[in-house]
């Protein structure tokens, strides 16, 4: 494949970068990223790597936009609203980047079609809300050897790590059930600044640029936290031992995966 | 330019900075060590610049050829992968 | 003894087992709070059998839920 004048001019910024050039350029453009929720963290991922030249970005999530939204996931507008999120986000998706084909997934996700969702995708980012969604993600990558990032925010904190298959523990390591629904609040209980989805969900489409090209150090092994209160960033290193994980260790006691149940508030807006 | 082996040849003058050296960038790394590219460029900025940026790469200018019709002909061997 | 917790340095009594450094920082959900020493997972069981020891590296990973 070769670049016309107007995608050299597009990716020069990339193409100039010795760890991208235009081999690198070329593999994102034949890479496949999946996003499940098109919100707080799903929309700034997805405007990046859109912008970035991902050849095929797919997008999942069940819920219209939402006037209460906007605060935060900066691919939806305000004419965007009582839309389907995965169709607002199409549309900026493709009115950014015309090399990019965006395929929409408008379902809630559950332990019956994630595991095909997943299967054509290189790397898979968790932008969902609620903790049966991050496990089912986990599980289901863990599962099908998938890489992935996982992120959380919550008022004015915020949370990554990156899991890539036999590299270091996954998100049941370190959380090993979900919490009891309602134990644990969630932005909707408890509030998000919203450029904290900014600042995570733009780390997140970082990991996933990253992955793809095959360069620097990825954020596996460590968790890193977001304080903007103290302005604090932190890289937690994380136990490299993971034999005794229920689902990536040596013996895995889960080989199927799980629906929790949604917190009641949370019924209406799985990712 | 006979006294050179060209393996493959790139016009720049129909794209502007950064796009330029983008573009000569691109067609090196479709060679391999030791090939012979010849990048077909503008007076003024292009030739002031892309030259230079072909050297902090790494690559090894051979020849820069004034054509007298306000274009250059700039002669680079590929260094490295 | 001199222990570091979420990355600063300080001085705590001898004998501090887990859980009273739990309560002692004001864990938000103890409850579901991951606790890591020198980068080891402490099962949560353990709380209040673990005693820490001059030098130790504590850490809590904190269960974040939200994302839209």
């Amino acid at each position: 494949m070769a670049f016309t004048n107007e995608q050299l001019e597009r990716y020069s910024r990339h193409i100039i970068l010795k760890e991208v050039g235009a081999k690198g350029q070329k593999k994102l453009l034949n890479a496949k990223v999946l996003i499940i929720g098109a919100g707080g963290l799903g929309a700034p991922a997805a405007l990046y790597l859109a912008a970035a030249g991902v050849g095929t970005i797919g997008i999942a999530d069940a819920d219209e936009v939402d006037l209460s939204n906007l605060q935060r996931q900066v691919i939806h507008t305000t004419a965007d609203v009582g839309k389907p999120k995965v169709e607002s986000a199409r549309e900026t998706m493709e009115a950014i980047n015309p090399d990019v084909t965006v395929k929409t997934y408008r379902l809630y996700i559950d332990s019956t079609n994630i595991t095909d969702l997943i299967k054509d995708y290189d790397f898979i980012i968790d932008g969902t809300d609620n903790f049966p969604a991050k496990f089912l993600i986990n599980d289901a990558c863990v599962m099908a050897g998938k890489p992935f990032s996982h992120a959380g925010i919550i008022r004015f904190k915020g949370q990554l790590m990156t899991y890539v298959p036999g590299q270091g523990p996954c998100y049941r390591c370190v959380f090993k059930e979900p919490p009891p629904k309602d134990a644990v609040p969630t932005c909707k209980q408890a509030g998000v600044i919203g450029a904290m989805g900014g600042v995570i969900g733009s780390l997140q489409a970082m990991e996933a640029i990253k992955y793809i090209l095959g360069t620097g150090d990825l954020l596996t092994g460590y968790l890193l936290t977001y304080d903007a209160l103290k302005m604090e960033f932190r890289k937690i290193k994380l136990p490299k031992d993971h034999s005794g994980c229920a689902v990536c260790g040596d013996e895995p006691t889960i080989t199927k995966l799980i629906d929790y149940e949604l917190p009641s508030c949370e019924l209406k807006s799985q990712g | 330019m006979a006294e050179f082996n060209i393996d493959d040849t790139v016009d720049i003058t129909d794209v502007v900075c950064p796009t330029t050296f983008v573009k000569a960038k691109v067609a090196l790394e479709e060679l391999d060590d030791g090939q012979i590219l010849c990048v077909h460029l503008n007076d003024g900025e292009p030739v002031q610049n892309v030259p230079r940026s072909i050297k902090e790469e790494g690559h090894k200018i051979l020849k820069l050829i004034n054509n007298e019709d306000g274009t250059y002909d700039l002669i680079v061997q590929k260094v490295g992968d | 003894m001199k222990i570091t917790v979420a990355g600063i340095a300080k001085e705590y009594p001898q004998g501090l087992t887990v859980r009273k450094l739990i309560e002692s920082e004001n864990v938000e959900t103890p409850e579901y709070v991951t606790v890591t020493i020198n980068d080891d997972f402490v099962e949560s069981g353990a709380f209040d059998s673990t005693v820490l020891n001059e030098g130790d590296n504590v850490e809590f990973l904190y269960f974040m839920g939200g994302g839209r």
